[in-house]
């Protein structure tokens, strides 16, 4: 009976925290997700070449490059929305995004907004794809019927911008060379 | 209590484990249950001359259906059952289980040889036609003629090349029509050209020819869909299948127009118009049917509300009215329930 309060418990505080968090509004009340980050170690080139790496290579995809100046970097992408039930779930829909990066000398910021949300739909096939063309933005107020459903939508997009974001910040802080040396090394068993 | 637990989140954490070292994606879970209303205007449920929705004056079950999919690197499955009349007894492949058994929706591996190319083998939901079984995959809840009448599924081989997003193709050798295993051998060819013209309209030019229904023929099909505006959509099936032996009733060729209108977040409202005409075959006449169904969509979370008037016309009376005679109108009204998940 513990373990089924506890499982119940760990699960609300999951729910509940999710819930807490959402996206900020801009200047032209729409959803924003808006970092600046200090880069003292980094200088301009360096980040836009790991920015374009980040969205020509890692994210090539779902992200497509539109317009790069010697500071910034300006693309298109989409993203996954998912319906997870512990481990397993499946796709619900895509919200697509409009991704800004600006570079000054020790420090950058990048935002996402210019958010369309995309429904999916389970096909003959029994795949998931998009139900529609035509995205709806994802700061829209919904009608009362579909308010619960919505709700659940905002969370999981902030919560897989909030991943996009962090693991966007953590790609600009490595060094790639480095990290490529060190997959080469070898263990050698004959000497311990 | 305690090892079962134990068991659910040491398997939950292996399978994580498991995702973080390879290329694979979660095991995806999704399904559907459906249940209705109906209620015949001539209290007659033999005036249901499509598939599904077969009651009157009753709440019936539709089906459950349970899909699994995952997809490691390069390759995936898709694993679909469904239990209920709707998956079971009327969906045609279970007669050697007296329509006991439950019925497989789709079960097929995929390998994605190139971003471009793929090839499917296994048991699939019908690549012909505009409405399909599970009740989640079609606006209205009542069927169309040409789907009753067109294949459900099919079981073979099929390669499909993508050329771009706005074209694409597939070609595939194939059973029979609705059987697990072939009765007459691999013995049909089938095709697919998919085009998309604009941002919105997809269109799908099908054909398939070898055994199906009714001995050897060959059915061409187009099936398109445009979301013309963000509350307008159109969408027409179109369909021509004949059986080589003329003299074997089955042949047939009909179109059914779908226009839909979202008039508010939650609530769509639909229309269906179909001709459906079955062609003479020896001594058997030719016959018509036009049908106007009428439906609403009403979406909460993951149910929809199905609310729909039907009204079928057939100068042949093939109909019943309300004393038991042969009648040219049939007509119904139905709520359905679906729940996906």
């Amino acid at each position: 009976m513990k373990y089924i309060l506890f499982c119940f418990l760990a699960i609300s505080s999951v729910t509940l925290s999710a819930q807490q968090k959402q996206f900020s509004k801009d200047d032209n009340g729409k959803f924003i997700y808006y970092q600046v980050v200090d880069s003292q170690l980094l200088n301009k080139d360096t980040l836009l070449q790991r920015v374009k790496s980040f969205v020509n290579v890692v994210y090539k995809k779902s992200m497509a490059q539109q317009t790069v100046t010697d500071s910034s970097v300006l693309a298109k992408g989409t993203m996954v929305i998912d319906k997870t039930i512990l481990v397993a779930g499946h796709p619900s829909g895509e919200v697509s995004y409009n991704f800004v990066f600006e570079a000054r000398q020790g420090k950058y910021r990048f935002w996402l907004t210019d958010m369309l949300f995309i429904p999916y739909q389970r096909d003959r096939y029994g795949n998931f794809v998009p139900a529609t063309t035509i995205g709806v933005p994802l700061e829209r107020t919904p009608g009362k019927l579909g308010a619960g459903a919505w709700k659940d939508i905002l969370s999981s997009a902030y919560n897989k911008v909030e991943k996009f974001g962090d693991e966007f910040k953590k790609y600009l802080a490595t060094n790639k060379l480095d990290k490529t040396k060190k997959k080469a090394e070898t263990i050698s068993t004959k000497k311990w | 209590m305690k090892k079962l637990l134990t068991a659910i989140f040491t398997m939950a954490s292996t399978t994580c484990a498991l995702a973080q070292e390879t290329t694979s994606s979660p095991l995806e879970i999704s399904g559907s249950v459906d249940t209705y209303f109906k209620y015949d205007f001539a209290k007659n449920p033999l005036n249901a001359k499509t598939s599904f929705v077969t009651d009157h004056n009753s709440v019936s079950l539709g089906m459950i259906d349970i899909a699994l999919k995952k997809k490691t690197g390069k390759a995936s499955f898709v694993g679909e059952l469904s239990f209920g009349p709707r998956g079971q007894s009327q969906s045609i492949p279970d007669a050697a289980a007296g329509g006991s058994s439950f019925n497989i929706q789709n079960l097929y591996v995929n390998y994605d040889f190139t971003d471009e190319f793929s090839m499917t083998a296994g048991y699939m939901g019908t690549f012909i036609g505009y409405e399909v079984i599970s009740p989640v995959g079609n606006f209205n809840y009542s069927t169309s003629y040409l789907f009753t009448n067109g294949p459900f599924q099919n079981a073979g081989i099929k390669a499909t090349y993508k050329f771009s997003d706005k074209v694409s193709l597939m070609a595939g050798v194939f059973n029979d029509w609705n059987v697990y295993s072939a009765t007459r051998g691999v013995s049909a060819v089938g095709g697919q050209l998919m085009v998309a013209p604009v941002e919105g309209w997809t269109a799908y030019i099908n054909a398939l020819s070898g055994a199906g229904f009714g001995g050897y023929g060959t059915i061409v099909d187009l099936t398109t869909s445009y979301q013309i505006t963000e509350k307008f959509k159109l969408g027409l099936n179109a369909a021509n299948y004949d059986i080589k032996d003329s003299s074997v009733p089955g042949s047939y060729a009909g179109a059914a127009l779908y226009p839909q209108y979202a008039v508010a977040d939650a609530v769509t409202i639909g229309l269906r118009g179909e001709y459906f005409k079955v062609k003479a075959a020896g001594a058997v006449p030719e016959t018509a049917f036009t049908a106007v169904t009428l439906t609403a969509n009403i979406k909460s979370g993951g149910l929809t509300f199905i609310p729909e008037v039907r009204l079928d016309h057939n100068s042949d009376k093939p109909f019943f009215n309300k004393s038991g005679a042969a009648a040219p109108n049939g007509g119904q009204f139905s709520l359905a329930a679906v729940y996906a998940f």
